[in-house]
């Protein structure tokens, strides 16, 4: 193999595809990428051997071939380098870099060990704004629990439709939707539901979240791929392929009440702020109790602790419905409206145990259900 | 001819002195044979990335080892599979404090299928005198559904443990007989099932979905009471499972006799099969109960104590249950031990609350709605016989539960002379005595009372 590309690619490439190969303890090779030169392509993957990922680049090739090597000392070693020329050979199992007066090698191992990354038929696919999707998946990807007991619930449910995307997690205590809508229709023959893994769904934020192009997302029985091509030419510039979460995604819509006893709407900021303040008075519990004044168009949000002190606010709001006093965990109504991008926000309560609602004002893609904290 | 599982580990046992003993694990860890057929033999593999290595790699070793155990082996197929029985881990998630009063989404734990939720188990239900029958009837029925006692109708107060007795069945028979179908439903549930299919025109469909149930549960049965067009599908379904053997387990917060306008034939068919009743546990019981619940919780508490808890608590599990937890979240955030005093003033709110004020307002509307009455029915000068026993029944309750004068029950139903408030409640007095079923009628609405 023998190759020449700049630092600034390779660099970008790296870092790319060395997150997922660091991790692995069970197949040594897993801790390496691959490298391989093709045609007119230079080819980085790496695996976990339950997502893959693929990058590519135009590069000037003049003997083709393949060979693994160390990820972590690799990328660290090129992130060092200047922003110049590299030319890249093997010699046996060996790696030779040269980039302006650096000269290294390093050792690596045959190709023949890595595993293959699966191919996906490129049947079923829907096409979107990388930017969007990423942003939309952004706002409910924390919420799920790693568990062992609940492997369906602990990653991304996913609905794929002509005209929209679903996607809901939840950790039991609470759960959020997001719609994406699309303007016009995909080429979808059926509609398609399936569970990502949230790891694969934090992967797929990081590496396409600042990259603006379509993304095309294809679907298969066990497998997703996700892909974006070069601006340059119609090759794939990256492809990540995850296995999906076998299992059956609960009855989610079950759960979200569509009727309410109180609707409060009030502003984001303001409401954030206070139950910042009042995370500061929690101690151990995370309890901030809200109170509603029907008369005053009033909320109040206070919490005490032995410990450490009170806390009260006032904040004035628009209310309909039922007085209620309920109590939360505060981290999980502001995980909630962290999310949210509108500067007013609704907040529906069902009573003292029912499940509460948060929305934006003006945007129904958005819903955010959260279970209260019980109060004797 | 070799099983699957031998010929694979035949397979297995070959390839590892080939290959090192990472790549062995990773590769050929939760692989095995689904099928032989046809000269070909299909091995199931847990993701794509095994399959696309194994065919990529190993096929034509895999092949030939194959080939020499059996000549007839020809080719060979990988296929992503489900994942060889997932390990069960029921160790539960670490909960903080935070976390111990946090309601999550009950909907989750149920079973789609079933509709049971997995943390009813006879294991964790206490048996004593009180349920002693129904406890072992359930078990009978659980061992051998549908054929001993068939229906099974259970019985008894709010919060006595009817649900968790009707679902340890369900999930017990599905441990026992996991090809069975099983379906658990609330009767008000079950209502809005027929009243959407008859809306949507699919009542075939809903019936055909009731008859293939082998065990059929349907918890407080008493919200039949007055839904006609309900009672009389599932009366249908009632008889197409009966007689088939399926069973059918009920409950109530009264015997059949009590449920308001039930149709006649169903209230004969609730009667025969087994009904039990599950009555108030006695003090011992309540103690064991609440050792039992605190055991479960990882706390544990003096004698004294759950003597103490379980002697002002006497009707009501579920509120046993909601003391401990009271002390037990005491306990965690002061972060000491409790005592006998402490728990008295914890619980000081409780024990005021059995002394509810009952107001002669209150048990004519509780009697009228015992009844399924207006209670403008009940106050006004009606004799039909439908309403002027419960008439009676209200005005023996003001006396007796009330110690009202005479005078004063006339007054409140519509100006009475007080001659007739006496005639009722010397006339109820005395049927009390002899018919059983009245007086069982009569605690039912003072439970209703105190619950309300």
């Amino acid at each position: 193999m023998k190759l020449t590309i700049l630092q600034e690619k390779l660099k970008e490439g790296l870092s790319i595809v060395e997150k997922i190969s660091l991790k692995s303890l069970t197949l040594p090779i897993l801790n390496n990428i691959l490298i391989s030169a093709e045609k007119n392509f230079l080819n980085l993957s790496s695996t976990d051997l339950e997502i893959g990922i693929n990058w590519w680049s135009l590069s000037k090739i003049e003997e083709e071939g393949k060979i693994t090597i160390p990820s972590k000392l690799f990328s660290n070693f090129i992130n060092l380098l200047p922003n110049k020329k590299i030319n890249i050979k093997t010699k046996n199992n060996d790696i030779l870099i040269e980039c302006e007066n650096y000269f290294t090698q390093i050792k690596g191992l045959s190709s023949d060990e890595f595993p293959i990354i699966p191919n996906i038929k490129k049947n079923e696919f829907i096409s979107l704004k990388s930017s969007i999707f990423c942003q939309s998946l952004n706002q409910i990807v924390d919420i799920p629990l790693l568990s062992n007991s609940r492997p369906e619930i602990s990653g991304i449910y996913f609905l794929f439709q002509k005209n929209a995307i679903t996607m809901v997690s939840t950790d039991s205590f609470r759960l959020g939707e997001k719609k994406i809508i699309f303007k016009n229709e995909q080429k979808l023959t059926n509609n398609y539901s399936l569970i990502l893994p949230q790891k694969t769904a934090k992967e797929i934020i990081n590496i396409f979240n600042t990259k603006d192009r379509d993304l095309n997302i294809y679907l298969s029985s066990n497998q997703i791929m996700f892909e974006t091509l070069m601006t340059e030419t119609n090759y794939p510039e990256i492809q990540v392929v995850s296995k999906l979460i076998e299992g059956e995604y609960p009855d989610y819509k079950e759960i979200i009440p569509l009727k309410y006893n109180t609707q409060i709407i009030l502003n984001k900021d303001e409401f954030l702020n206070r139950l910042r303040i009042s995370g500061l008075f929690t101690g151990k519990t995370n309890e901030v109790k809200i109170k509603t004044n029907l008369n005053k168009n009033e909320l109040e949000i206070f919490n005490q602790n032995k410990d450490i002190g009170e806390y009260n606010s006032k904040l004035p709001v628009k209310i309909m419905g039922e007085n209620i006093e309920v109590c939360f965990n505060y981290k999980f109504l502001i995980d909630g409206i962290s999310n949210i991008k509108s500067s007013e926000i609704i907040l529906e309560l069902n009573g003292d145990d029912g499940p509460a609602i948060l929305k934006p004002v003006g945007d129904d893609t958005y819903i955010y259900v959260v279970m209260p904290i019980k109060s004797d | 001819m070799f099983t699957n599982e031998e010929l694979w580990q035949s397979v297995l046992a070959q390839i590892q002195l080939n290959i090192s003993k990472a790549s062995f694990s990773t590769w050929f860890k939760n692989t095995y044979i689904i099928s032989q057929r046809d000269n070909k033999v299909t091995v199931s593999v847990p993701n794509s990335f095994v399959k696309e290595w194994l065919e990529k790699k190993y096929n034509k070793e895999i092949l030939k080892i194959l080939h020499n155990l059996d000549s007839e082996i020809k080719d060979i197929e990988f296929c992503v599979g489900k994942e060889n029985l997932k390990t069960i881990n029921n160790k539960k998630l670490i909960l903080d404090l935070s976390e111990e009063n946090q309601l999550d989404f009950q909907e989750f734990k149920i079973n789609k299928e079933t509709n049971l939720n997995p943390r009813y188990t006879f294991e964790s239900f206490v048996v004593g005198p009180f349920n002693e029958l129904p406890h072992a009837a359930a078990v009978a029925v659980s061992n051998d559904p549908g054929l001993i006692y068939n229906p099974l109708f259970i019985y008894g107060g709010v919060g006595l443990g009817k649900t968790h007795l009707l679902q340890a069945i369900g999930n017990e028979v599905i441990k026992n007989f996991p090809d069975k179908k099983i379906k658990y439903i609330s009767s008000e549930k079950f209502t809005s099932e027929v009243v959407n299919s008859i809306k949507n025109h699919e009542m075939n469909q809903f019936k055909s979905k009731y008859k293939n149930i082998d065990v059929l549960i349907i918890d407080d049965i008493q919200f039949l009471s007055g839904k006609e067009k309900t009672q009389e599908e599932f009366f249908h379904i009632f008889n197409v499972l009966y007689e088939n053997n399926k069973q059918i387990i009920l409950s109530s917060d009264r015997p059949p006799k009590t449920i308001q306008a039930l149709t006649e034939r169903l209230r004969s068919r609730f009667e025969g099969g087994m009904i039990a009743d599950i009555s108030i546990p006695d003090f011992e019981t309540r103690v064991a109960i609440l050792k039992l619940k605190s055991q479960l919780k990882g706390v544990l508490f003096s004698e004294e104590i759950y003597q103490y808890i379980a002697s002002i608590i006497q009707k009501n599990i579920r509120e046993l249950e909601g003391a401990l937890n009271r002390i037990i979240m005491y306990q965690k955030i002061n972060n000491q031990p409790i005592n006998l005093e402490m728990v008295k003033n914890i619980l000081k709110n409780i024990t005021s609350s059995p002394n509810k004020i009952i107001t002669p307002k209150k048990i004519i509307e509780t009697v009228a709605d015992f009844y399924d009455l207006k209670e403008k029915d009940i106050l006004n000068n009606s004799r039909k016989k439908e309403i002027v026993k419960p008439r009676q029944i209200a005005m023996y309750l003001l006396r007796e539960d009330l110690k009202s004068s005479f005078p004063f029950i006339g007054r409140k139903f519509n100006g009475k002379d007080h001659t007739t408030a006496i005639h009722s409640y010397k006339k109820i007095s005395e049927e009390i005595k002899e018919n059983k079923n009245l007086e069982e009628e009569i605690n039912l609405i003072r439970e209703k009372l105190l619950n309300s």
